[in-house]
C-alpha cells in the first residue's frame, strides 16, 4: 500500500519544479564558501574540515529549514487545495500511511540534497588542490544530516497539516532554524528537533565527533519522528478536514 | 486607489499579516540585539550597531518581504479573484495598490525596528548621544534595499500562482545576498543581487583587527558612501517595477 501511496505523491509533484530549488541552493554556498575559504585560508587551516564548514553552516541553520519548510507546505497545500483532502481521505489507506508517505517524499528529497551537498563539497575541494577527501567522514556527515532533517521534514509537516496558511509554517520554520542556532550553541543540540540537521552534519565543528555517541543520535532522532507521526496521524484521523 | 487601499485592508482583516510581520519583526529585534555588552562596546556601541546591524537585516528583511507579500497575494490566488477585480478595476491599479499597502507595512516594520535599536542604546548605556545623521542614513540604506527586495517579491507573488516559486526565488536570493557579504574581497559579487545591497549601503567599517591583539585594538570609522550604487538601486528598483507591472498586465488572470 505504501508503495502505491508513494507513487501517487511522485504523480502530485510532477511537472512541479520544486526540486529545482534543491538542485540549485546547494551550488551558492559551494562556490562562495570555497572562494571565501581561499580568502581566508591563513586562518582556516583545517583544509578539508574548514571547507566543509563553509559549505554548510548557514545552509543548515538558515536555508536548509526554510527550504524543507517550503516544501513541506507545499506537498500539504496540494491537498488543501480544491478540497482534495475529502477525496483522499475516503480511500480505502490507513491515514497514518498517508502522513508516512509524505514523509518518505520530504525525506527523499532531502537525502538527494545531501547527496548533492557531499559531492559539490568533494568538487570543490578537489578544484582547489585539496587532496584525499574524508569519504568517510562525509559519507557519515550526509547520512545523519538526512536523518536530522528528517526530523525538521516530519514537524514541518506537521505543522503544515495543521495550519493552513502556506506562509506561516515557512516563518517558524525560519524560526527553527535560528532557534536551532542558539540550542547548539548552548549545548541542547543533540536534543532540539531543529538542530538536530546541524548537529548530524557537524557543520560547526567537523573535526569533533559527535560526544553523546551516534546511537544516542539516531535514538533522539528516531523517537522525534515517531513522536510528530504519532501525533499527526492521530489528530488527521479525528479531525474534520 | 483609495478604495483599493481599503478593499487590501478589509480583505487582510483576520489573516495576521500585520502580526505576523510584526512577530518577524520581534524576532529580529531579539536576534540583533542579544549579546554581551561589555565596557569596550558600551564605548562604541552607536557605531558597533551601524556596522553589525545590516547583515542581520540582509537576513531577516528579504524573508519578511516574502511572507507579507506571498500572503497578500495568496488570497487572490487562492480564490480565484484577479478575475473579479480586475473587471471592477485596471490591472495595474490593482498592482500598485496591493504593493502599496504590502510595502507600507515591510517599512513601518524597518521603522520599529530601527527606533527599538535606539531605545535599546539609552537603555543599555551607551556612552554618547546617538549620531542621528548617521542613524537616518542607516534608515534610509535599510529601507531602499528592502523595498527593491519588496519589488522583485511581489512580482513573482503576483505572476505565479504557486508561491513556493516566490519562496525558492527569495530564499536563493536572500543566501546570494548573505554569502556576498562574507566576500569584501569581490564586491562586485554583492552589487549584482538587489540582496547584497545592505552590504553595498554599509557605510561603517570595523579596522584593527589582527590574529593576535583580536578586539583589543578594533575600532570603527565611517567609510565613503556608494551613492552610484544607491542611485543604481534605485534605478534598478523602478525599472523592476515597471517590468512587474507590464507582465501583470498582460497576463491572462
Amino acid at each position: 500500500m505504501i508503495f502505491k501511496l508513494l507513487k501517487a505523491e511522485r504523480m502530485k509533484l510532477k511537472r512541479a519544479p520544486v526540486w529545482l530549488a534543491f538542485f540549485i541552493m546547494p551550488i551558492i554556498p559551494a562556490l562562495l564558501g570555497t572562494i571565501n575559504y581561499l580568502g581566508n585560508i591563513e586562518i582556516l587551516q583545517s583544509e578539508w574540515y574548514s571547507l566543509w564548514t563553509q559549505h554548510t553552516l548557514f545552509t543548515c541553520y538558515f536555508f536548509l529549514p526554510i527550504m524543507l519548510g517550503v516544501y513541506c507546505a507545499y506537498i500539504m497545500r496540494i491537498e488543501y487545495n480544491n478540497h482534495n483532502w475529502n477525496k483522499i481521505l475516503t480511500m480505502p489507506v490507513s491515514r497514518n500511511l498517508i502522513f508516512i508517505s509524505k514523509l518518505i517524499t520530504v525525506s527523499f528529497m532531502v537525502l538527494i540534497s545531501e547527496i548533492w551537498i557531499g559531492a559539490l563539497f568533494v568538487i570543490s575541494g578537489t578544484a582547489v588542490g585539496m587532496s584525499a577527501p574524508p569519504y568517510g567522514s562525509i559519507v557519515v556527515w550526509c547520512l545523519f544530516g538526512t536523518l536530522g532533517g528528517m526530523v525538521m521534514a516530519s514537524i514541518q509537516l506537521m505543522l503544515s497539516l495543521f495550519i493552513k496558511s502556506f506562509a506561516l509554517p515557512i516563518g517558524i520554520a525560519f524560526a527553527g532554524g535560528l532557534s536551532g542556532l542558539l540550542f547548539l550553541a548552548k549545548g541542547f543540540g543533540h536534543i532540539w528537533p531543529y538542530s538536530l540537521m546541524a548537529y548530524g552534519m557537524n557543520s560547526n565543528s567537523p573535526q569533533r565527533m559527535i560526544e553523546s555517541g551516534y546511537t544516542g543520535f539516531v535514538v533522539v532522532c528516531v523517537v522525534f519522528i515517531a513522536f510528530f507521526t504519532i501525533i499527526s496521524s492521530v489528530i488527521l484521523s479525528k479531525r474534520d478536514v | 486607489m483609495i478604495k483599493l487601499l481599503k478593499c487590501e485592508y478589509r480583505k487582510t482583516k483576520g489573516r495576521y499579516i500585520f502580526l505576523t510581520a510584526l512577530l518577524v519583526t520581534a524576532v529580529q529585534i531579539v536576534w540583533a540585539l542579544y549579546g554581551k555588552y561589555t565596557d569596550t562596546v558600551l564605548m562604541n556601541g552607536w557605531m558597533t550597531f551601524l556596522y553589525q546591524l545590516p547583515l542581520v537585516n540582509a537576513i531577516f528583511l528579504p524573508l519578511l518581504s516574502i511572507i507579507v507579500s506571498s500572503r497578500l497575494c495568496d488570497i487572490e490566488h487562492k480564490g480565484v479573484i484577479f478575475k473579479q477585480l480586475s473587471v471592477i478595476s485596471e490591472k495595474g491599479k490593482i498592482f500598485d495598490a496591493k504593493f502599496i499597502y504590502g510595502v507600507s507595512i515591510v517599512i513601518f516594520c524597518n521603522i520599529i525596528s530601527w527606533a527599538s535599536t535606539i531605545i535599546f542604546g539609552y537603555i543599555i548605556g551607551f556612552s554618547s548621544d546617538v549620531p542621528i545623521n548617521l542613524y537616518l542614513l542607516y534608515l534610509l540604506f535599510t529601507i531602499a534595499p528592502t523595498v527593491a527586495v519588496y519589488i522583485f517579491q511581489h512580482t513573482l507573488s503576483m505572476l505565479f500562482k504557486n508561491q513556493a516559486v516566490t519562496f525558492f526565488a527569495g530564499i536563493i536570493g536572500t543566501f546570494c545576498g548573505l554569502f556576498s557579504m562574507f566576500l569584501p574581497n569581490i564586491p562586485l559579487l554583492r552589487k549584482l543581487f538587489i540582496w547584497g545591497y545592505y552590504g553595498v549601503l554599509q557605510f561603517v567599517g570595523m579596522f584593527g583587527w589582527t590574529k593576535e591583539t583580536r578586539m583589543a585594538d578594533v575600532y570603527f570609522a565611517v567609510m565613503d558612501i556608494d551613492w552610484l550604487f544607491f542611485a543604481i538601486l534605485i534605478a534598478a528598483s523602478v525599472v523592476m517595477y515597471i517590468i512587474g507591472r507590464i507582465l501583470f498586465c498582460r497576463k491572462e488572470v
